[in-house]
């Protein structure tokens, strides 16, 4: 039985290593299949490794030539703020070898003094709460260079994403030059507009396709609308003046038709709300834009104080030219009574040779008769020095008349002769033959002759040491003008004073005013002529006028201005 | 003396003046002569008969003052009576300074211009006697020899005969034929005679040794 038994236990053991056997071996069978299968894996795991590995230096490799070529400086920091990375653009601008700087603090290294605390702080701030302001933004600040200047940077800081303590990276941009730009820029603005307001000049752009308008800020003050209101031709034309509107219309009409390069300019008023009026003077120039599209460049200028100074000087000038008239009557009084006593002695004279020629025993009649007609003629003279006297000197209106200056230059010399003669002037007449005649005011014209010859003869009155020669020319030139010079022996006037010579109150004479060569050219351009003033080769000067033949005298229709220059109506 | 008729000259530019003073001077029985500028006047050849000018100040190219100076200079017998068509006083002061006989501003009073130019005549007539007196004497004193006026000149100077000859080195004798000689061409009376000839040649001495 118990033979049985330990048989029975026997076989069951056996039986049991048997299954065990198997079982083991095919666990190994499966073992060997795993190792099998982990040795491929791991073949490929080391292969990834390495490829991985590989990328990772080709990364390193890209990131190095980034940090070597970037033009912006790039900065990495750790979480203590300690300079991990500095690459060539920021050696070049902070002026600090790269080994120099690793390891150390940032605010040592790049913060100014003053704002190293602040860092600091702000550093300190993020670290304990996360709470960062300058992160992720493009922020402007200042930074200092190795040799201690200071200049603004642009920069912005990124937070490296790694576990672990944070590092950052900064980039900076040194803004220098931009910023000088900018201040350049804003001072050439801020010049533009000052200039613009001191000359009263606007200027506006015009879309003509979009009907877009641009204005400056003076053209808004000019039209006195609130500065950035947007411009439209509704407004632009609620400020024309309702008789220059016109003009816009006009303009309309050019810019529709689409022809560029025009230019244009103008002149109109504006009303504004008060009802006062400004005087407008534009210049426009069209041009394409980049869509090629119409553009007009405009510049405007407030031309009122110049206007009304105008219109001053126009009537001032109108009343120094009857001052002027009684003023040459004044000095010429000692003149005229000459004038008028020399035939007035002679019939004095006459008259009392007359009597004793008739009381004489016997009478001698035939020499009384003489004296009587001779005393006749004398009259006559006086009467005709009194009617010369009276045309030159009458207030009359202008008339246009044929003028024969040849005619006109004689009576005026011989009106002068006794005043010429006292100042002991040798005159010389050279008057062309066959001179054309011109449409003008006769007396006017004669009032500038005699003007000439005085101012000739006044040069003069001081020359001791040559002869005191004056000559009085009219010729006829090609191109169908007329032309008078007076030239004088005198004390001429000094080369830079030519133009100022006609300018009203400038004078070269001790008791002058200054209003009889203004006034003549004044004369002179409302012939459309020119008067004019030369140097002589020797002493002296000549003063010439020429005026076209068969020239109408410009007529002011509006005003009773006589002498006052044409000026024409600017709207 | 022949009974011979004045001349007036007349310088004036303006016609009816200078012709209404020739017919009124022709009326008093002067001769008139009239000129409208002073080169024209200046032209005519001097006259020997008593004359004045009636002259205008103001005047094309030289005018009165100018041509004043020229006269006062050369014709020494030739009044000026000035006309002018405006008299100012300090052309007024000046013509009357340099010698003119009056200044009258036209038109004038015939009678006045009248009487001023036979005024003028008058000092024209007595500038000419002496002018011919003195014209004689110069015609004596340039006859005399070198010699004749050394003595002339020493005798009338109030010395002796004898004081005259240690002057010149020559003898007495010597001096009295001259002396005589002297006094002959001189047509002189006396020696006090002599002595107021010599002071009247005296004012032009230069002329007088030129001559």
């Amino acid at each position: 039985m118990k033979k049985t038994a330990a048989l029975s236990q026997q076989k069951q053991i056996a039986g049991e290593l048997d299954r065990r056997v198997a079982q083991r071996t095919i666990e190994l069978g499966d073992a060997h299949e795993e190792l099998g299968k982990n040795i491929v894996e791991r073949g490929l795991m080391e292969e990834k490794l390495r490829q991985e590995e590989q990328e990772l230096k080709q990364s390193e490799a890209r990131k190095a030539a980034i940090l070597e070529s970037a033009l912006d400086c790039i900065v990495t920091i750790d979480h203590e703020g300690c300079i991990t990375e500095f690459n060539p653009a920021a050696e070049h601008t902070f002026g600090y070898r790269r080994v120099d700087v690793m390891g150390r603090h940032l605010a040592d290294i790049m913060i100014p003094p003053a704002l190293r605390e602040k860092h600091r702080q702000g550093f300190a701030r993020y670290l304990a709460t996360g709470e960062a302001r300058v992160l992720g933004k493009r922020i402007e600040m200042t930074a200092v260079r190795a040799d201690g200047s200071e200049f603004p940077v642009e920069l912005a800081i990124t937070r490296i994403p790694l576990d672990g303590p944070p590092s950052f990276t900064g980039y900076l941009r040194d803004i220098t030059e931009r910023k000088r730009a900018e201040q350049a820029l804003r001072r050439s603005e801020a010049f533009l507009a000052e200039g613009q307001h001191l000359g009263q000049i606007g200027s506006y752009s015009w879309r003509v396709a979009t009907d877009e308008i641009t204005w400056s800020a003076e053209l808004y003050r000019i039209y006195e609308i609130e500065i950035g209101v947007p411009v439209t031709l509704e407004l632009i034309r609620s400020r024309v003046h309702p008789e220059d509107v016109t003009l816009i219309e006009k303009m309309k009409m050019v810019e529709q038709s689409r022809e560029g390069g025009h230019n244009f300019e103008w002149q109109y008023r504006l009303r504004m709300p008060d009802h006062s009026i400004k005087y407008m003077h534009a210049v426009a120039h069209s041009t394409r834009d980049q869509d090629g599209q119409l553009e007009y460049i405009a510049s405007v200028q407030d031309v009122t104080a110049r206007r009304l100074a105008e219109e001053a000087r126009d009537k001032a000038r109108s009343e120094l030219t009857h001052v002027a008239r009684v003023m040459s009557l004044g000095t010429l009084t000692a003149s005229i009574a000459h004038e008028v006593n020399q035939p007035l002695s002679g019939i004095v004279t006459n008259a009392s040779t007359c009597l004793r020629m008739l009381a004489a025993d016997p009478p001698n009649v035939e020499g009384a008769r003489e004296t009587a007609r001779r005393t006749i003629r004398d009259g006559n003279r006086a009467s005709e020095v009194i009617t010369r006297l009276r045309a030159l000197y009458g207030k009359k209106d202008p008339t246009i008349e044929s003028v024969d200056l040849n005619e006109a230059t004689r009576e005026v010399i011989a009106l002068s002769w006794n005043d010429l003669q006292r100042n002991r002037v040798i005159v010389q007449q050279e008057l062309a033959d066959g001179l054309p005649l011109i449409a003008g005011d006769r007396v006017q014209l004669q009032q500038v002759i005699l003007n000439l010859i005085r101012n000739a003869s006044d040069a003069m009155s001081t020359v001791d040491d040559r002869s005191r020669q004056l000559l009085v020319r009219t010729e006829a030139d090609e191109d169908g003008h007329v032309r008078l010079s007076v030239k004088d022996a005198g004390v001429a006037f000094a080369p830079q004073s030519a133009d100022r010579l006609f300018e009203s109150f400038y004078t070269t004479k001790n008791d002058g005013v200054g209003i009889g060569l203004s006034v003549s050219r004044s004369i002179i351009e409302n012939h459309h002529g020119r008067l004019w003033a030369t140097l002589n080769d020797g002493p002296g000067a000549t003063f010439s006028f020429c005026i076209p033949c068969g020239s109408e005298l410009a007529t002011d229709a509006d005003d009773n201005r006589d002498l006052a220059p044409d000026v024409t109506d600017a709207a | 003396m022949l009974q011979v008729t004045p001349i007036v000259f007349v310088v004036d530019d303006d016609v009816s003046v200078r012709e209404s003073l020739e017919l009124l001077i022709r009326c008093q029985s002067w001769q008139p002569e009239i000129f409208a500028s002073a080169q024209e006047f200046l032209k005519y050849p001097r006259v020997l008969v008593p004359n004045c000018l009636v002259l205008d100040v103001s005047l094309p190219g030289l005018n009165g003052l100018d041509l004043q100076r020229i006269v006062a200079g050369e014709r020494t017998d030739m009044p000026i009576i000035f006309i002018t068509g405006h008299g100012d006083v300090p052309m007024t002061v000046q013509a009357m300074k340099a010698g003119a006989v009056e200044f009258l501003t036209k038109p004038f009073n015939d009678d006045v211009l009248l009487t001023a130019i036979r005024a003028a005549l008058e000092r024209s007539r007595t500038a000419l006697g002496l002018e011919a007196e003195m014209r004689v004497l110069r015609d004596c004193y340039a006859s005399l020899s070198q010699r004749e006026r050394q003595v002339m000149a020493l005798v009338v100077s109030g010395l002796l005969n004898k004081q005259v000859g240690g002057e010149l080195g020559i003898s007495e004798i010597t001096v009295k034929a001259h002396r005589g000689k002297v006094m002959q061409k001189m047509k002189a009376n006396s020696l006090a005679d002599l002595v107021k000839m010599a002071a009247r040649l005296r004012p032009a001495p230069a002329a007088i040794t030129a001559a």
